[in-house]
């Protein structure tokens, strides 16, 4: 099982969107922060920060990633699973369920938006099963950025992409930007059913540390624009990172 | 000098014997092909284990690999059957019919999705505890994937557990082999369905470079059980890895092929005999 946080991410640039926020809860399942992030000039910035912050070098992240519905008369209601390649690693294959949100009091209360989730590794012939069980390709995108993996509280992943769609089926090599100018950071932690407060919150206490390029929030709620973003950025480019934000 | 030399190669023979270790040996897998007439029953299962006993198999414990079948939830049918169940519940209520209760709501008419496989099972190997493995014998499909894909697989609600089977049994060490020889029994009953019988040669993985050497082993026991006059056979059918894209490099995938082989085999050689009857 998994649990996802949809968030909401505002840089200076007035650009804003929705996006995931997972990380994992139980076994298997995850909570997620996920936000959509800003323009794409302040990524560099972004991932000169990150690697200040983690402590880590970033890992380049190319994710063929195909969403498939089940066919019409199959379950008794519709399901859909994701299959994701790592082009940099072709082998195993991840397949992903995304389950509902955690809805309730509790849930209103934390910072994020935690999902059921659950990940399997499997070999690569993955998509030819599911597509003999009865699976229909949706839809394909590449995520392509870097990653950041490392522990403070949790074991905090984050991710910052771009999206990319396909102009022909499984043509990888023959891609445009779903939205231009734009990237995603995903910040994802592994959690418990027990535990996922404490993980949502090491999350967000790491996330302070991006304010001043990012601000992240749940769907629908509106935190405005990151008015030190330009300002921030440009400090961590002309020192490296070196300043102390 | 020559002790260095001695130790070098004794250290290296270990080291390649470690390095094995990591490398998944090679298995066969065999079942138990009784007469025409004659089924299968614990007491050839204990004349089969005294054999292993008596060419000097040492016995080393318990083994157990679950199968299960799968069938797709339809919703055509769902709805279908959904009906028929609870119209017929209640009418054999009204008659106090017990039996109509002992009815497992479990074929909803595949023929509104003929496309959907029939044939797609799931194995769990002792060998391999954190993987699972589909296979789709139809299409020649096996899958490797940790075992949290049975969960993914329950939240997709597309497909469920039709029939799950205990292939359990003792295992054995007898030189470089291992066997394991068990029963076939359904997951919520003791009837015996099947014998079977794994052979497992630890140092070798290529299938070409060991084939000769397993095939003088099984004949070695098709001669040590065929002296117990039972009714019935090992026997072995090596199905085409190369059809489900295996290499000769042997893998748990070859295992779970063997598994789904066999399982096919065992439904065909009941179904003749469930014919004759």
């Amino acid at each position: 099982m998994g649990r996802v946080i949809r968030g909401r991410l505002r840089s200076d640039d007035g650009v804003c969107g929705t996006g995931n926020y997972r990380d994992t809860v139980g076994f298997g399942v995850s909570l997620m922060l996920a936000f959509w992030l800003l323009m794409i000039k302040h990524v560099e910035a972004l991932e000169i920060l990150l690697q200040g912050l983690c402590g880590v070098h970033k890992e380049h992240l190319r994710v063929h990633e195909l969403c498939l519905k089940s066919g019409p008369n199959l379950g008794h209601v519709g399901s859909e699973v994701r299959l994701l390649c790592d082009l940099e690693h072709p082998e195993p294959w991840t397949v992903k369920h995304v389950g509902g949100a955690l809805r309730g009091s509790g849930a209103e209360q934390l910072s994020v938006m935690v999902r059921n989730m659950v990940e399997s590794k499997a070999s690569k012939n993955v998509l030819r099963l599911f597509y003999a069980l009865g699976y229909k390709l949706d839809h394909e995108l590449l995520r392509v950025g870097s990653a950041f993996h490392f522990k403070r509280g949790a074991r905090i992943t984050v991710t910052v992409s771009s999206i990319n769609k396909m102009l022909k089926l499984h043509a990888i090599d023959d891609t445009v930007p779903v939205t231009l100018g734009i990237q995603v950071v995903e910040v994802t932690a592994p959690a418990t059913s027990e535990n996922y407060s404490e993980v949502a919150a090491a999350m967000s206490s790491f996330c302070e540390y991006l304010a001043p390029l990012l601000h992240l929030s749940k769907p629908g709620v509106s935190t405005g624009v990151v008015p030190t973003a330009a300002a921030a950025a440009a400090s961590l480019m002309s020192d490296g990172g070196g300043t102390t934000l | 000098m020559v002790k260095l030399t001695k130790t070098l190669i004794t250290v290296f023979f270990l080291l390649l014997k470690l390095d094995n270790k990591d490398v998944l040996s090679l298995f066969r897998v065999l079942h138990w092909q009784p007469n025409a007439g004659t089924t299968v029953n614990t007491q050839i299962l204990n004349e089969v284990s005294q054999c292993v006993e008596s060419i000097n198999g040492v016995k080393e414990g318990r083994w157990k690999a679950t199968l299960t079948y799968y069938k797709p939830m339809l919703r055509g049918a769902f709805l279908f059957f959904s009906f028929l169940f609870f119209f017929f519940s209640f009418l054999f209520f009204l008659l106090n019919i017990s039996w109509i209760f002992q009815f497992q709501f479990e074929n909803p008419d595949q023929s509104l999705a003929p496309e959907l496989p029939r044939d797609f099972l799931g194995i769990s190997l002792p060998e391999q505890p954190n993987k699972y493995y589909f296979i789709i014998r139809g299409q020649r499909i096996v899958l490797e994937a940790d075992s949290s894909i049975q969960t993914i697989m329950e939240k997709l609600q597309s497909y469920k557990s039709r029939v799950a089977l205990y292939f359990e049994g003792f295992q054995y060490q007898l030189g470089d082999f291992q066997l394991r020889v068990g029963k076939v029994t359904p997951t919520h009953s003791d009837n015996l369905r099947g014998i079977i019988m794994e052979v497992e040669y630890l140092p070798l993985s290529s299938l070409e470079k060991s084939r000769q050497v397993m095939e003088e082993f099984v004949d070695i026991w098709q001669e040590a059980i065929s002296k117990r006059s039972l009714p019935g056979h090992f026997m072995h059918i090596e199905p085409s890895f190369v059809e489900y894209g295996l290499s000769d490099h042997y893998s748990s995938q070859h295992t779970a092929v063997q598994y789904a082989t066999v399982m096919a085999q065992l439904i065909a050689t009941q179904s003749v005999q469930a014919a004759r009857n």
